[in-house]
């Protein structure tokens, strides 16, 4: 038996040069955190060599020029591991994932089709290098030691069986992973390659360190035999294409899409499985960007973010769905609504798998559309109205007047255990309730979104008059100020007075257009003025 | 007119933004006469508020909220001192039943102690909002009712706050409703959280802090708005302008508010006399045979001074105070506990005559009035030192027991927010990353030196922060904002305070952090302004190395050393003093101190006296200690500026070098009263302020022209007390001081290992760590050993050694291996002396609480060496040894490997066993011995780091530090070491000092600030350095001026150096 192993160096920078090539021969770093704390998590030779350290923050990491600095995505190490398992179900059926940087394959069969160990290493090189990234391949018997051989050599390593220790023994000790504990231990001990670890005696060893001793001792010495341990299936299923033309059209764009669904369907079904969620990411192409931003394309705003070449979007699916011609629909509502502002280059489609739903509609419960049409026409009143603009609102934690976000709509029963929000928290302010026999018949109230702008007129602080879309109206009664301010830490702090006013009309019609024809023009408003833009709106009509 | 009668101070501790004399101010400023502040469950702020207002002209109410059971709070304000009393007790009773910080109140409780004490329906978190919320208007009638009959009607008003809220508003209709039907009176408070509107943004972080939330997740917890500030009467009656009466009231019931804190009925208690006799019989007694033991019988002077002093005391009715603290030394006499006074005491001869001080002030000619003043209306303060740790512990536990828990008491600590504390919780609560935060909080603080570029802003963009940022922005303005406000309250470190009869009844009591001890509501400031005396028992590392080193030497040496009965004028002292041979010594062994003992060249004790005194931030910044050096050396006309000004200034050379100086030139060429003179001292003091440095220059100047001294001498003489601006030691605190600085000198010089020792089981403390006293020790003579499992204690030894000069080795004791846990350390030394160890088995098995972690400490620095006998193994096989037996297999195993260790308890065969076992690993070299060395001790007892590459050293041209004293003044020089210590004193412009170490002892560096500019990082992180520069040989004084500065890699051994900031 020979395996191969393979060890993907500088993991998470290889991962974010393999979506963007041009990177390759720069010194790049990998930055993460949330503003203003973004610091260095990882980077290449070149960038070490440049000055960067890790740690580093992301302002002090910019000022060498020569470091491109870029976020770390954990999707690209993702897509990267995955590419390196897929390059190894490619080459043998029988790949270990030992590690997101490391794979073994068995090489059992691939002489007579490639020839000697080295030109099966250099071949699996080559092709590591046509999937964007830098591997060091080690190829023995022993599958630890091609796995450590790995680690610790670059290039190329053959191990000829029963070489292994005279290969291995140079290395240090940290190549075999040992836990920090037991590096610890071998620190003080003096031990630190693993040829000093192999002079052990394993007796004495295994009663100090006990089974990770024994076990560490065998791989500095190369020794010891141990099955692959196969790697199972995917279960995050992706399908992808690089495209040789940017794409910029929705109709081409469709039919590359429904072909790779019904691929995904297809393994979907192999396994019995549906998808519960959909992703769809593109690599765009930067330099198209400007020109499709000139055509005017987008007349909805996208969330693609400026500096960003991907763009990643993804479908959340009440029910588990392998309706390839469904999912379809769903991805074009979306894309319409939301569409990347550049040619596409490269689509990455990946499917969530979960069990299919095998439900029975109940017998005594009103029939109601099927989660998966009310889900499609969701979309297409996303696509219509704004993603924003749909589903069930929630109330924020906050003294902000009219504070509240949009949860996804869910109809009952479809998702039995919907995500439950947090309860918002409970003011340490008592609220002033009072019993129900002396509580006032509580008054309804319609609320303007956007408040409307007005203009009032102040007379010794108190409103006296308004202006609300040409009209004139005197004031009979107000309350107030009622005043909220808040979010002082942040840009968009706040700064309201809220006035309940009893207006009169001077013209017959209701500049609101609220009221009828037959009812008195005059009612109870809530006005509030913005105190950071100095301006009057309504906010809404008690009726 | 409108009177604030509910606000909250800072010292509600996180629920209130503004100090009490912020409040005060704004008070004053906006035309109100007095005002109430309502501290959470105390009267924390209450004294700085009272102060402040007396300061501001104004009239300070004295109130609390107190917590009841159900939650909410009961704001009561104090009519007489009966309630303030009442009150007190509350409080206290109710603190002292509860953890730290917690607590409530029962209404049965309440209606115990309303007396004196008038109720308001207090805001969101008063009573009627809770029943309203709780039940509505019925309900609320109810509670009101309760109130009423726990108060009387008379003393219960509805309060109202508008804070332009829908929710509060409906509340006060139905308060109005309420207060119609019951009769009761309305009152007008705007709950005042803060002094102004901005305040707001600190008071919504201190409800995160509280809520352990961030701002961005604490939703409705933050304030509505910013309505919550101190507001002008004429804001108020426009708010209240449909209900005038409830403004009115607040004028009325300000009114019946009588009780001001100066009325606090406070006694001292007396000391219970024998026989019933006066207590100045008794004090003059005691102190008559005290003055023949130290005077002798026919001392005039004495008996003189004494009377007088005396027959002030007696006067002042204080003889119960000094017969207490008579009593606490006569404890710690009893008790061999070394106790000392100092401070201002040492003034007095009526405290050297009860043995309170050891200092003699008429020897010293020391100011008795500086200590005890008839026109001063002040208690007199008197500290008294003692050895830090458990002896100090025994004479607190005495003065509780003598008193009673509620008749003695600490005073606390206001612990506020200062630079790191703010930046790390404020950061927080803008939700920085815990390594950002990390990152802030070392970078703030910093060293001590501020230079232009050592600002905030700056600190924030060497940690890569953008200041652009708004988030960045606000964090800057709340650390700002933040500092010196109060974050909560410890425990003062000594002070205590005793009263006559209950203390409960003069301040709130509180359960402290230390079982059995209970702590006053206010500082030891607080306490001083409200003329309750206090005590101070203050630990003092050097008494603990002092007290420490006479057992040793009574033990080992068979020797006794009496602290008061010392040769005075030992040559082997003064000769290291005069060549700065002081490591060690207490408060002359600061390189500063160091590089000025070889000038000044002391040879008697009051050149202790003034070099102890001449190192400090007064002297220094005044500079005055060149002048003073130089006319010591006569290099330099004494000029004492005024000849009236002889007999003060005389023996300091014309110099003024002590606080008593200043206030007698100020009585003397100014005719300042004594009154006069304190506030000059005052002034002076810690809390300093322009201002009134200002007014007291006006002052001087005016009384120097009426006693026609010319305006050159004004001038002089103005500088030279201006100057002193910065703190300086009173003569008599640096006398005292100075008796320990000899103590400690001469037990060094005649007793190093004694010496050596003590100071090495009382770290951390004084200028060095623990490597450089050995090191010091060892070019002295002494022999260290190492720690060895088979003979050393947890604390360091002295162990016998014929051959040796001083006749003993030191004996590192366990306390110095990092990890390894006391109870562990001692229980080792516990279990060999029943029964030497046989093997590491044998260790294991007798000490099963070792852990494996700590034998591999014991074993890495070589402590496990000799535990199978003199014939030894290398560490490795220690270490070798330790993970088998920290593994060791189950009985069964064992009796199933051949039987060998069937019979596990009998340790004898244990040893044969291990010992046979033959470890593969080679042994440590030299340089992994240094590491583990320093990494397991932080020290070695081999020789020192540089020691091993002196030959390279040598051919690179570097010079050792013992030999710069031959090298002539001017002479460019290169030397290394490892850095001991780092300075960068504020008084020192930006120059960097460096001590660095080897083998030969200390040599120093100065470091220009350009140049540490230039070289920060490698001066900061670099633990051996390379100096080249030139070196100055002034008057023996030697250093080298660093003209450049490089990294020097020796070891990876982590050495140790002390910063200083």
């Amino acid at each position: 038996m020979v395996f191969a192993a393979i060890y993907i160096l500088d993991f998470s920078v290889q991962a974010a040069i393999r979506v963007e090539p041009s990177l390759r021969d720069s010194a790049v770093a990998l930055v993460d955190g949330v503003p203003p704390q973004v610091k260095v998590v990882a980077a290449n030779g070149r960038a070490f060599q440049a000055g960067t350290e890790l740690g580093m923050a992301r302002n002090v990491a910019d000022q060498f020029e020569s470091v491109q600095i870029r976020p770390r995505s954990h999707l690209h190490e993702k897509a990267a591991h995955a590419a390196l398992l897929d390059f190894g179900w490619s080459i043998s059926p029988r790949i270990e994932d030992t590690a997101p940087d490391t794979i073994v394959i068995d090489l059992a069969g691939l002489s007579s089709l490639f020839g000697s160990q080295e030109n099966i290493a250099r071949r699996l090189l080559q092709q590591i290098v046509a999937l964007g990234l830098t591997a060091h391949i080690a190829i023995a018997s022993n599958i630890d030691a091609a796995i450590h051989a790995a680690r610790g050599f670059s290039g190329i390593t053959l191990i000829p069986s029963g070489e292994e220790s005279k290969h291995l023994g140079s290395l240090p000790v940290g190549v075999l992973r040992p836990s920090p504990e037991t590096l610890d231990t071998l620190e003080l001990w003096g031990v630190r390659t693993c040829e000093a670890l192999a002079a052990l005696p394993v007796l004495q060893l295994s009663e100090r360190l006990g089974q990770e001793g024994v076990r560490l001792h065998e791989w500095a010495q190369g020794a010891g035999a141990r099955s692959l341990v196969l790697a199972d299936p995917a279960t995050c299923f992706e399908e992808g294409i690089v495209l040789e033309d940017s794409v910029e059209e929705l109709e081409p764009l469709s039919f590359l899409l429904g072909r790779l669904l019904d691929q995904l369907c297809m393994r979907l079904t192999a396994r019995s499985l549906a998808i519960s969620i959909i992703r769809l990411r593109f690599s765009l192409d930067p330099s198209g960007r400007e020109d499709v931003q000139r055509r005017g394309n987008s007349n909805i705003s996208a969330r693609l973010k400026k500096k960003s070449s991907v763009f990643e979007t993804a479908i959340s699916l009440p029910v588990p769905i392998r309706d390839s011609k469904l999912l379809l629909k769903l991805l074009r509502l979306k894309l319409q609504s939301d569409p990347p502002q550049a040619p596409i280059q490269k689509i990455f489609v990946a499917a969530e798998p979960a069990k299919p739903r095998a439900l029975q509609a109940d017998l005594f419960l009103p029939s109601s559309p099927h989660a998966e049409k009310v889900e499609l026409i969701i979309a297409r009143l996303a696509n219509l109205v704004g993603d924003s603009n749909i589903g069930s609102p929630h109330l924020l934690d906050t003294h902000h007047p009219d504070a509240f976000c949009m949860d996804h709509f869910t109809p009952a029963g479809a998702e039995p255990k919907a995500p439950q929000r947090k309860k918002p928290l409970k003011s340490n302010r008592p609220y002033w309730g009072v019993k129900p026999e002396i509580e006032k018949p509580a008054l309804g109230f319609r609320m303007f979104r956007p408040s409307l702008p007005a203009s009032v007129h102040l007379q010794e602080g108190l409103p006296k008059s308004v202006l609300i879309r040409g009209t004139h109206g005197k004031v009979i009664g107000a309350s107030g100020p009622w005043r909220t301010s808040g979010d002082w830490w942040r840009e968009d702090n706040w700064h309201q007075d809220e006035w309940d006013l009893e207006i009169r009309f001077q013209l017959p019609s209701d500049p609101l257009e609220i009221h009828s024809a037959s009812r008195p023009q005059h009612g109870l408003y809530r006005f509030h003025f913005d105190s950071l833009q100095r301006k009057w709106f309504v906010r809404g009509i008690y009726d | 007119m409108y009177i604030e009668l509910h606000a909250r101070s800072a010292f509600s501790f996180l629920e209130g933004a503004s100090l009490p004399e912020e409040l005060a101010a704004l008070c004053k400023e906006l035309g109100m006469p007095s005002m109430a502040v309502l501290d959470r469950d105390g009267f924390y702020g209450s004294p700085r508020f009272h102060l402040a207002a007396q300061k501001e002209g104004i009239r300070a109410h004295i109130g609390a909220e107190v917590t009841s059971e159900s939650g909410w709070r009961y704001p009561l304000l104090v009519t007489s001192r009966g309630g303030y009393q009442n009150l007190c007790r509350l409080i206290t009773r109710m603190k002292l039943r509860a953890p730290k910080g917690e607590g409530a109140v029962t209404p049965a409780e309440v209606t115990e102690h309303a007396t004196g004490l008038i109720c308001l329906t207090g805001g969101d978190e008063g009573p009627l909002a809770h029943a309203l919320a709780n039940g509505g208007v019925e309900c609320a009638t109810e509670c009101i009712r309760g109130l009423c009959e726990s108060f009387g009607a008379e003393n219960v008003y509805i309060e109202l706050q508008r804070h332009l809220c829908r929710e509060e508003e409906a509340r006060n209709q139905a308060a109005i409703e309420i207060a119609r039907k019951m009769h009761l009176p309305l009152l007008a408070t705007n709950g005042v959280c803060q002094a102004q509107p901005r305040q707001r943004e600190l008071l919504d972080v201190f409800t995160c802090i509280r809520h352990h939330r961030t701002l961005s997740t604490a939703g409705r917890l933050l304030a509505r708005n910013s309505e919550r500030h101190l507001k002008s009467p004429q804001e108020m009656l426009r708010l209240f302008s449909d209900l005038p009466e409830a403004i009115a009231n607040t004028k009325g019931l300000a009114s019946r508010l009588k009780f001001e804190l100066s009325d606090l009925g406070y006694k001292f208690p007396n000391y219970p006399v024998p026989d019933g006799k006066p207590q100045i019989h008794f004090l003059r007694e005691r102190t008559f045979e005290g003055m023949i033991g130290r005077y002798g019988t026919d001392n005039e002077d004495a008996r003189a001074q004494i009377d007088r002093e005396l027959a002030l005391i007696e006067k002042l009715e204080l003889a119960g105070y000094f017969l207490i603290v008579w009593d606490i030394v006569q404890f710690c006499k009893q008790r061999n506990i070394l106790v000392q006074g100092r401070g201002s005491a040492a003034n007095s001869a009526v405290c050297y005559a009860l043995g309170i001080t050891a200092v003699d002030p008429i020897k010293m000619k020391l100011l008795f009035e500086r200590f005890l003043s008839e026109n001063r209306g002040e208690w007199p303060d008197i500290d008294l030192d003692l050895p830090s740790g458990d002896q100090r512990e025994r004479a607190i536990q005495y003065v509780y027991e003598r008193y009673g828990k509620l008749g003695a008491a600490m005073t606390a600590n206001v612990i506020t927010y200062r630079g790191r504390s703010a930046a790390r919780e404020i950061g927080k609560v803008l939700s920085f990353e815990p390594e950002m935060l990390d990152r802030l909080s070392s970078l703030v603080g910093g060293w001590e030196f501020k230079n232009e570029h050592d600002t905030l802003p700056q600190y924030f963009q060497d940690a890569g922060l953008d200041l652009n940022h708004q988030l960045i922005r606000k964090f800057l303005q709340l650390c700002t904002a933040v500092q010196d406000l109060p974050r909560h309250l410890g425990q003062h470190s000594g002070g205590m305070v005793v009263c006559q009869g209950h203390l409960d009844s003069v301040v709130p009591l509180e359960p402290a952090a230390i079982p059995g001890r209970v702590v006053v509501q206010w500082d030891k400031e607080d306490c001083a302004g409200m003329g309750i005396v206090k005590v101070d028992l203050l630990g003092l590392g050097m008494m603990a190395v002092l007290e420490e080193s006479i057992q040793l030497i009574r033990n080992d040496y068979q020797e006794e050393v009496d602290l008061a009965h010392l040769p005075p004028d030992d040559k082997t002292v003064y000769a290291a003093l005069q060549k700065a041979d002081t490591v060690g010594m207490f408060q002359i062994e600061s390189r500063a101190q160091m590089s000025c003992l070889p000038r000044l060249q002391p040879k008697c004790f009051y050149d202790i006296v003034v070099q102890v005194a001449i190192i400090r931030p007064g002297p220094i910044v005044g500079e005055m200690v060149n002048p003073y050096l130089k006319r010591r050396q006569k290099r330099e006309a004494v000029d004492c500026l005024h000849p009236d000004l002889e007999p003060v200034l005389g023996r300091t050379l014309g110099i003024p070098l002590f606080q008593e100086q200043l206030l007698r030139m100020a009585m003397i060429t100014a005719g300042f009263s004594g009154g006069d003179a304190e506030e000059l001292r005052r002034a002076l003091g810690f809390k300093r302020s322009e201002r009134r440095m200002k007014e007291i220059e006006t002052k001087l100047r005016l009384g120097m022209e009426k006693k026609g001294i010319t305006p050159g001498v004004q001038e002089k003489i103005i500088r030279s007390i201006t100057s002193f601006a910065l703190y300086g030691f009173p003569e008599s605190h640096a006398a005292s001081f100075a008796l320990l600085a000899y103590a400690s000198a001469y037990l060094k010089c005649h007793y190093l290992a004694a010496f050596t020792a003590a100071m090495l089981n009382n770290q951390p403390m004084g200028f060095y760590n623990a490597a450089t006293l050995v090191k010091d020790a060892q070019r002295h003579g002494l022999r260290v050993r190492p720690i060895d499992i088979t003979c050393s204690e947890w604390l360091c030894t002295l162990e016998k050694a014929e051959k040796e000069p001083g006749g003993f080795f030191l004996r590192l004791g366990l306390r110095y291996v990092k990890g390894l846990r006391e109870e562990v350390g001692k229980q080792i030394a516990i279990e060999r002396a029943a029964k030497p160890f046989a093997s590491i088995e044998d260790l294991k098995l007798r000490v099963p609480r070792l852990h494996k972690s700590e034998m591999a400490a014991l074993a890495a620095i070589g402590a496990l060496n000799f535990i199978t006998g003199r014939r030894g193994m290398h560490r490795r096989e220690a270490l070798w040894q330790i993970e088998r037996t920290a593994r060791r297999p189950g009985p069964l195993l064992e009796l199933s490997q051949g039987g060998e260790m069937s019979r596990p308890q009998d340790h004898s065969t244990i040893g044969s066993t291990q010992s046979s076992a033959v470890s593969p690993l080679a042994p440590m070299t030299t340089e992994e011995r240094l590491v583990a060395d320093f990494h397991g001790t932080g020290m070695t007892v081999g020789p020192h780091p540089m020691a091993f590459r002196r030959v390279e050293m040598r051919q690179k041209g570097i010079r050792c530090a013992g030999e710069l004293g031959t090298i002539p003044d001017g002479s460019p020089v290169r030397i290394a070491g490892s850095v001991i210590a780092r300075q960068r004193p504020g008084t020192a412009k930006g120059f960097v000092f460096l001590s660095m170490e080897d083998e030969t002892g200390i040599a120093n560096a100065i470091i220009t600030p350009q140049l540490f500019e230039q070289n920060r990082a490698t001066i900061i992180h670099n633990q051996f350095l390379l100096v080249e520069g030139i070196l100055q040989n002034l008057d023996n004084v030697i250093s080298v001026k660093a003209k450049s500065i490089a990294p020097l890699l020796i070891t990876r051994a982590e050495t140790a150096s002390h910063d200083f900031h």
